[in-house]
């Protein structure tokens, strides 16, 4: 790892500058991070009612899968019944990667990023849902704070620190890889515990990414060793009077405004048939490469809207037994 | 640290960059405020003017120049950004003004 610490440039706050910074955004979010905190108590609690599942010689309910092969084995084959599986206890691992590159400087993204993660950081602690982990990334991914070192204050202070918003480049596609990586040797780590792990990383970013098709590769990758990952798209420069949040892309689009909602990717290309040039116009979003996606304008609609996206993919996860 | 996608190209350069047009003349003025616009840095003024032309709904092109930071735009964007040192992270403002017409030689007496 070749990145440079920005430690002396003259843009990085003191020790104090950082913590009353980071002091501002815990008291600017305080009361949404106890609602925040109340909604995820709800929806990561392992408790709530769990599928029925197969295959028991007494049960609940028939399993009607079973019934053929029942009557086929002469009655030998009598797992047919299915009952409520017990919910086991579960762990959280669970990345805070927060953009810092250039673009989020503008139009006060980087600020609202900061509330997002004060917000979030503060009700995953009090929740005491498990490991928290902070990264940063533009051209390059840093570890910010890690897996397993409580977040208390200090860390919060020490984290703003570490950010400048000045890397020249977004390179979400090195972010998702490492990402991965990270979460393989945090999963390691753990390994020996018997709780079952949920491994959840939340992007905290203006959106704008490159690379779309190799991003959305890497997105199924994660998927596949059951990393979720939610985009949280903080879109500072929407200057309508329209508010509301919107989850996986239902954005209701107003005119005006320089959103991310209405920002539109102009393209050239050849026509292979008649060798002409043509101009294409597409919506950014339509191409974004993360299932999981919300717009937040303001922080005060982060706990609701967070909460709609975790809830969504829950009740995925458990319906399709994915877990 | 790195589990680097082996398809992916080695590494990418910043190939697009927002842009926010517009004009001091009141009669090519954009039809609505279009906030930012993506577009890639290969284009240079032609496309740009093309792209103009499209969003203005104009019957016959007419040609443009563009400027950036009161230069005019010679190179395709990637080339004046990286000679600007001007990063693609930032929206870029783009003016965009009718072209001259070439002068026509008169000689005088
Ligand atoms: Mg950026």
């Amino acid at each position: 790892n070749t990145h440079l610490e920005p430690d002396s440039a003259s843009t990085r706050l003191t020790q104090e500058e950082g913590l009353a910074l980071w002091t501002t955004y815990e008291s600017r979010t305080r009361i949404l991070s106890h609602l925040l905190t109340e909604h995820l108590r709800l929806i990561l609690s392992p408790t709530q009612a769990t599928k029925m599942r197969g295959d028991f010689r007494t049960g609940k309910r028939l399993n009607i899968k079973r019934i053929i092969p029942y009557v086929a084995s002469q009655y030998k084959r009598d797992k047919i019944w299915m009952r409520r599986s017990v919910p086991s206890k579960r762990a959280y691992q669970i990345m805070l990667a927060i953009d810092d590159s250039k673009s989020m400087a503008e139009g006060g993204a980087s600020a609202l990023a900061f509330e997002t993660l004060a917000l979030v950081a503060r009700s995953l602690e009090m929740l005491e849902a498990g490991e928290l982990c902070i990264v940063g990334f533009g051209e390059d991914v840093e570890v910010k704070h890690e897996f397993g070192s409580p977040f208390t204050s200090q860390a919060g202070a020490e984290v703003v620190r570490r950010f400048a918003f000045e890397q020249t480049k977004t390179n979400v596609r090195k972010l998702v890889a490492d990402a991965i990586e990270l979460f393989r040797s945090a999963r390691t780590r753990t390994s020996g515990s018997s709780a079952e792990l949920w491994q959840l990383q939340l992007i905290i970013s203006d959106g704008m990414c490159e690379d779309h098709a190799a991003i959305r590769r890497l997105v199924r990758q994660a998927q596949e060793e059951r990393i979720m990952i939610v985009f949280i798209i903080v879109d500072a420069a929407y200057t309508s009077t329209t508010t509301g949040a919107s989850v996986s892309g239902a954005a209701a689009t107003s005119g005006g405004g320089g959103g991310i909602t209405n920002l539109k990717n102009y393209t050239f290309e050849r026509d292979p048939s008649t060798g002409e040039t043509v101009m294409k116009d597409m919506r950014y979003l339509d191409t974004f490469p993360f299932g999981y996606y919300l717009i937040v304008r303001d922080v005060a609609e982060l706990p609701g809207v967070l909460a709609g996206a975790l809830r969504q993919w829950f009740a995925e996860v458990v319906d399709t037994g994915g877990y | 640290m790195a589990t680097e996608d082996a398809t992916a190209p080695a590494q990418q350069r910043q190939s697009q960059v927002r842009i926010h047009l517009h004009t001091k003349s009141g009669d090519i003025e954009l039809p609505q405020d279009t906030g930012s616009i993506l577009v890639s840095t290969e284009l240079k003024r032609y496309q740009l003017s093309t792209l103009v032309n499209r969003l203005l709904e104009t019957d016959k092109p007419l040609p443009l120049e563009f400027l950036i930071n009161g230069q005019f735009l010679r190179t395709s964007l990637d080339e004046f950004l990286t000679k600007n040192g001007i990063s693609a992270e930032t929206t870029l403002s783009v003016e965009y003004v009718k072209a001259l017409i070439p002068p026509i030689y008169s000689a005088s007496y």
